[in-house]
C-alpha cells in the first residue's frame, strides 16, 4: 500500500476501527465479573499458605499471538535440551485449533484457527498461594531465589502428577520421558518464550502490573 | 535409528485391506533423509508401474524429516507422495502442506505414515503415540473438512492435529486436496484417500523430538537464522522506503510499514517499522493479505498466521461478515493461490469488493470440499471452454441451462457456490473440470490453441501450468518447470530472484554461489544458455527436494541473501547442512547434503522413466508448449522486453542440466554410472532389467 496516497483514508478508517474497539472494550465491562473470578483463582488463599511473590509472570496477548508455537520449542530447548511441546510451560498448541473449550457445535465462531482466530495461550501465574505447591506430596516445588518462580526440584519430584491436576491453568505437565513434572521456571529471569516470540505477543510482566494485564487479556478473549 | 537424533526412528504402516498396523525402522531409509525421499523410495520399491492411482495397490506416504518438529524455523511441512491422478500418465508426484500435522506425527513417534490397500468401509486413522487404531468413519463420510476436523478433535481431544479430505476427495475428484488445520492444503492426492475409504488421520503426540547438538549450539543456530531471515519468500528489502533500509522494492513481501494495520484485530495492531534486528517483530513483516486480497483487505485482517515453528506469518486470517449470506463462516484463512484460484474462476467481477468476496468465499468453499485448482488452471480451463462455446457442445442442454451463467458473466461470487458443489460431488459433465487439464482437454476435445495460447498459462503437455518458469530467469525457471510430473513447487530460484536487491548485488552473489554472474540475467533481458545457469537450475532443484525431505519450507529457504547491510546482504547457504548435522548428529558438509538431494531427485527421475517405459525423457517428458517460443511475434528471443525462449537454446539448456545432474545428456535419463555413484545399484539393476538405462537399447 502506498503510504502517501492512502494516508488520509487510512486515518479515517483507523479512527473508526479504534472507536469500535474502545466501545467493545467498554461493553466488556461484563469482564469485571469475569476478572473477579479469574483473580479469585489467581490469588486463591484457600490453603492459606502464602509465598514470597515472583518477580512477575509471563502473559500471552490473544490478539497478537499467531499460533506459530515457537515459544513451546524455545521453552523446551532452554529448559530440557529437546523439542517437546507437550511439556512446554507455555501452552499454545492445545488451544490452537479450537480454543480452550475444544470444538463445540458452534466452533466456527469460537476461539482458535477453525474459529474466530483467537489463540489463547496458557501460562503459569506463579500464584501467590500456588495450588501446585500445596498439592505436591514431596514438597518438590520451591521458590527460586533469583526470580521467585515456583520451580520443581527434579530430584525430589516423583512424577505423581498431582500438581498437574491441581493447577487451574493446566500448566505443570509430567514429562513422559523423564517421569518428572515440569512447570514454568521463568528461565532465570529471561523467559525464552517471550524472547523468541516473533510478534511480541508474549510479555514478562512485573508483578505490580499483572492484575491489570490479566483483566485486559480476559476482556480481549471475552470480546471475540 | 538409535545412534542418530532428529528422526523419530519409526515409520507407521497401515494396511487398510487387512487392518494390519505395524511399524518399521526409519534407518532403512536414512540415505533418502525423509519426506519426499522416503516417499519416492517406498513408491519405487513397492508400487509397480502401470498401477492406477485409485487402485488398491497404490500407496500414499505422509512423511516428515529429521528437522520436522525440532522447532528450527520453518520446519513444519508435510510431504505426501503417491501417484498423481491428474497427471495423464499417473506419474509419481508430491503434494505438500504446512500447518501442525507433521510435527505432531513426529511427537507421536513416527517419521512417516504409509497407507496401503483399501478399507472395506469408510474409516479414519486414530494415532495417540503408540496407540493406533482404525475407527468407523461412516458418520464422517459426506462431511466437509471443517466439520470432520472438529468431530475428530471432539473425539481425540482439542489438541489433536487432523488431516482430512472433503467431499471432493471422497468422490475421487482428480483435483482434490488433503487438508489440515482448516487452511493448509496439499493439492492432488485427496482422491487417493477417498479411493482407500480413508477419511482422515488424527494425531496426538506427547513425545519429544531430540537433536544431537548441545542445546547451546542449537539455540545459537536458531538465533542466527532469526537474525538473517527476511520476509515471506526470503524477500530481504521492504516494499516501501523504511528508515532502516538502504533499498526497497514494491514487489517485496516485506510490507510492514507505519499506517498498515491488522485492521480487524480486537486491539490496535500496526505492522509498523520492522527493522531486521527486531526479532520480536518478524511476524509483522509480511502482511500477505494486501498482496493476495488487495488493499481492501486491510480492514478485514484479524491477524496473520501460518505453520508451526515459522516466524514468518504468510497466511492471512480475515473476517468477512458478508460471507455469511452465502452460507459459510465469516472467518477465512489462506495464502497465495488458496485465494487467487478463485480469481481465475470468476474473472468477470465488476467491483474490487466482488473480487475480494470471490477470493475469500472461494477459499472457504474449496477448503471445506477439499477442491484443488491445479495452480489456478481450473478457472482458466473453464474460461477457455466457455469463451469458445465448448461447454454448449459438451454439456447436455438440460445441464447447461441449469448452470447460472448469468452469475458467471457478472463474476458474481454466488456462482462459486453452484460450480464448486457440482465439481466436488461430480455432478454432471461440468464436473470434469476437476479431472485436470490434460484429461479435460482430451475429453472436451480442446484445440491446439488451448495449449498454445499464452493466456491459458499452460507449461507442459502433462497438463500443468507455468510456476516460476520462463518469467523467472529464462532457462533456469524453464528447466525447473520440466523435471517434475506436476507444477514444480520450487522456490529456490524464485526466492533469490525476488529478494529485492539491486541486480548488480544479485550478480555478485550469484557469482559467489554458482560460479559466474552470468547465472542470472536482467529480468526479461535474457542471454543464451550458459554453464552457470545450469548450475543454478541444478542447485535450485536439489535444494527443493532436500527441503521437502528434511522437511524445511522451500518458500523461505535457501537463504542466499539476508536483510543485513553489515553482511553485505549475504545469507548463508550452509544452513541446511548445519541443521541436518546438528539435528541428526551425522556430520555432513553442504556438498555432501546436496549430493543426498541429487540422489532423491535422481530417484524421482528413475521412477518417471520406469513408469513411462522410455529413457527418452527429453522428447517424451521434458516438453514445453509452443507459446513459450512463439510469443511476442515482433520480438526475437533474447531481445530486451520479452521472456520468449529459443527452441535450440532450450535443448542446449536441457543438455547442460542433464550433465550437471549426471543424467544422460542425450535422453535425460539417469545413467548407470550415476546410479552407482549415488549408491542406487538396486535401482540400476531394475532399470537394466527393464531395458531402461541409456545406451542399452
Amino acid at each position: 500500500m502506498s503510504k502517501e496516497n492512502e494516508e488520509d483514508k487510512n486515518f479515517m478508517q483507523r479512527s473508526t476501527t479504534r472507536r469500535e474497539f474502545l466501545k467493545k472494550s467498554f461493553e466488556g465491562a461484563a469482564g469485571a465479573a469475569v476478572s473477579f473470578s479469574i483473580l479469585n483463582l489467581f490469588t486463591d488463599s484457600a490453603e492459606a499458605q502464602g509465598f514470597e511473590l515472583a518477580d512477575g509472570i509471563v502473559i500471552v496477548d490473544p490478539v497478537k499471538c499467531t499460533g506459530c508455537r515457537r515459544c513451546e520449542t524455545n521453552c523446551t530447548a532452554f529448559n530440557d535440551g529437546k523439542a517437546h511441546p507437550y511439556i512446554s510451560r507455555i501452552k499454545v498448541g492445545q488451544n490452537y485449533n479450537f480454543g480452550k473449550t475444544g470444538p463445540t457445535i458452534n466452533y466456527q465462531n469460537g476461539d482458535g484457527q477453525l474459529g474466530d482466530f483467537t489463540i489463547v495461550g496458557e501460562t503459569c501465574r506463579q500464584c501467590e498461594s500456588p495450588r501446585c505447591i500445596n498439592a505436591c506430596p514431596m514438597d518438590a516445588i520451591y521458590v527460586d531465589e533469583k526470580t521467585g518462580a515456583r520451580v520443581i526440584d527434579k530430584d525430589s519430584c516423583v512424577g505423581c502428577g498431582r500438581c498437574a491436576v491441581a493447577c487451574p491453568y493446566d500448566v505443570p505437565t509430567v514429562d513422559p520421558e523423564t517421569e518428572k513434572s515440569t512447570k514454568c521456571t521463568l528461565c532465570e529471569g529471561e523467559p525464552s518464550c517471550a524472547a523468541g516470540c516473533p510478534t511480541g505477543a508474549i510479555r514478562y510482566i512485573a508483578w505490580e502490573d499483572v492484575e491489570h494485564a490479566l483483566i485486559e487479556r480476559e476482556k480481549l478473549i471475552e470480546n471475540n | 535409528m538409535p545412534q542418530y537424533k532428529g528422526w523419530a526412528g519409526e515409520i507407521l504402516r497401515v494396511n487398510l485391506s487387512t487392518g494390519s498396523i505395524s511399524t518399521e525402522k526409519t534407518a532403512k531409509y536414512k540415505d533418502y533423509i525423509g519426506g519426499m525421499g522416503i516417499g519416492y523410495r517406498i513408491m519405487w520399491d513397492e508400487v509397480p508401474e502401470n498401477t492406477d492411482p485409485f487402485d488398491e495397490e497404490n500407496k500414499i506416504v505422509f512423511a516428515a524429516g529429521p528437522l520436522t518438529g525440532t522447532g528450527a524455523p520453518c520446519t513444519a511441512r508435510t510431504n505426501i507422495t503417491s501417484l498423481l491422478p491428474a497427471n495423464p500418465q499417473n506419474l509419481i508426484g508430491d503434494s505438500h502442506m504446512g500447518g501442525h500435522f507433521s510435527p505432531e506425527m513426529k511427537y507421536a513417534g513416527y517419521d512417516a505414515i504409509v497407507i496401503e490397500g483399501k478399507a472395506p468401509r469408510p474409516v479414519w486413522l486414530r494415532i495417540e503415540d503408540g496407540n493406533v487404531s482404525l475407527e468407523n468413519a461412516s458418520k464422517l463420510w459426506g462431511q466437509g473438512i471443517f466439520d470432520t476436523t472438529a468431530n475428530i478433535a471432539g473425539m481425540m481431544g482439542k489438541e489433536a492435529q487432523v488431516a482430512a479430505i472433503g467431499q471432493a476427495g471422497e468422490n475421487q475428484v482428480n483435483l482434490s486436496t488433503i487438508m489440515t488445520s482448516g487452511n493448509h492444503s496439499a493439492g492432488g492426492h485427496g482422491g487417493i484417500m477417498g479411493s482407500k475409504n480413508l477419511k482422515a488421520i488424527g494425531i496426538v503426540g506427547t513425545q519429544s523430538v531430540e537433536y544431537a547438538a548441545d542445546k547451546k549450539d542449537w539455540i545459537e543456530l536458531n538465533e542466527f537464522v532469526m537474525s538473517i531471515i527476511g520476509a515471506n519468500n526470503q524477500h530481504v528489502v521492504p516494499s516501501t522506503p523504511q528508515p532502516w533500509a538502504e533499498y526497497h522494492d514494491s514487489s517485496s513481501r516485506w510490507t510492514a510499514q507505519e499506517g498498515l494495520y491488522w485492521g480487524a484485530a480486537d486491539e490496535e495492531v500496526e505492522t509498523g517499522i520492522c527493522p531486521p534486528e527486531d526479532t520480536n517483530k518478524i511476524g509483522y513483516r509480511t502482511m500477505k493479505a494486501i498482496k493476495d486480497l488487495g488493499e481492501i483487505s486491510e480492514d478485514y485482517t484479524v491477524r496473520m498466521g501460518g505453520c508451526q515453528s515459522c516466524p514468518i506469518r504468510c497466511h492471512s486470517s480475515v473476517e468477512v461478515p458478508e460471507l455469511e449470506k452465502y452460507g459459510v463462516s465469516r472467518y477465512v484463512s489462506n495464502t497465495c493461490m488458496g485465494f487467487w484460484n478463485h480469481y481465475y474462476v470468476n474473472q468477470n467481477y465488476e467491483t474490487k469488493k466482488d473480487n475480494f468476496l470471490n477470493k475469500t468465499l472461494g477459499a472457504q468453499l474449496a477448503d471445506d470440499y477439499g477442491l484443488w485448482f491445479n495452480y489456478g488452471q481450473l478457472g482458466r480451463d473453464l474460461k477457455y471452454a466457455y469463451d469458445n462455446g465448448i461447454l454448449k457442445e459438451v454439456l447436455p442442454a438440460e445441464e447447461y441451462n441449469d448452470i447460472p451463467w448469468d452469475l458467471y458473466e457478472k463474476g458474481d461470487p454466488q456462482f462459486l457456490v453452484d460450480l464448486y458443489r457440482r465439481i466436488a460431488y461430480q455432478e454432471g459433465e461440468i464436473s470434469h473440470l476437476g479431472d485436470g487439464a490434460a484429461q479435460l482437454a482430451e475429453r472436451w476435445n480442446f484445440g491446439e490453441d488451448y495449449w498454445n495460447d499464452q493466456t491459458n498459462s499452460l507449461w507442459s503437455p502433462l497438463g500443468y501450468p507455468v510456476h516460476h518458469a520462463n518469467e523467472s530467469n529464462g532457462q533456469v525457471g524453464s528447466l525447473i518447470n520440466l523435471v517434475f510430473n506436476r507444477d514444480p513447487m520450487c522456490h529456490s530460484h524464485q526466492n533469490f530472484l525476488g529478494s529485492g536487491l539491486p541486480i548488480k548485488l544479485q550478480k555478485e552473489i550469484a557469482a559467489e554461489t554458482w560460479g559466474s554472474e552470468d547465472a542470472i540475467d536482467v529480468p526479461a533481458n535474457y542471454t543464451p544458455m550458459n554453464r552457470a545457469k545450469a548450475r543454478f537450475a541444478k542447485w535450485s532443484l536439489v535444494r527443493n527436494v532436500l527441503h521437502d525431505s528434511m522437511t524445511v519450507c522451500n518458500w523461505m529457504f535457501p537463504m542466499v541473501t539476508s536483510p543485513l547491510k553489515e553482511r553485505n546482504y549475504r545469507g548463508d547457504t550452509t544452513l541446511e547442512a548445519q541443521y541436518f548435522s546438528q539435528a541428526t548428529g551425522m556430520n555432513v558438509s553442504e556438498k555432501e547434503l546436496d549430493e543426498m538431494g541429487r540422489r532423491i531427485l535422481t530417484l524421482h527421475r528413475a521412477m518417471t522413466v520406469k513408469q513411462m517405459g522410455t529413457v527418452d525423457m527429453r522428447n517424451e517428458h521434458d516438453q514445453i508448449v509452443d507459446w513459450v517460443f512463439d510469443m511476442d511475434p515482433d520480438k526475437e528471443p533474447f531481445d530486451a522486453g520479452t521472456i520468449k525462449m529459443d527452441r535450440d537454446d532450450m535443448e542446449k539448456a536441457k543438455t547442460m542440466l542433464y550433465q550437471e545432474l549426471g543424467w544422460d545428456p542425450e535422453t535425460g535419463a539417469p545413467t548407470g554410472e550415476t546410479l552407482d555413484e549415488l549408491g542406487m545399484q538396486d535401482v540400476k539393476r531394475e532399470l537394466a532389467n527393464k531395458n531402461l538405462l541409456p545406451y542399452q537399447a
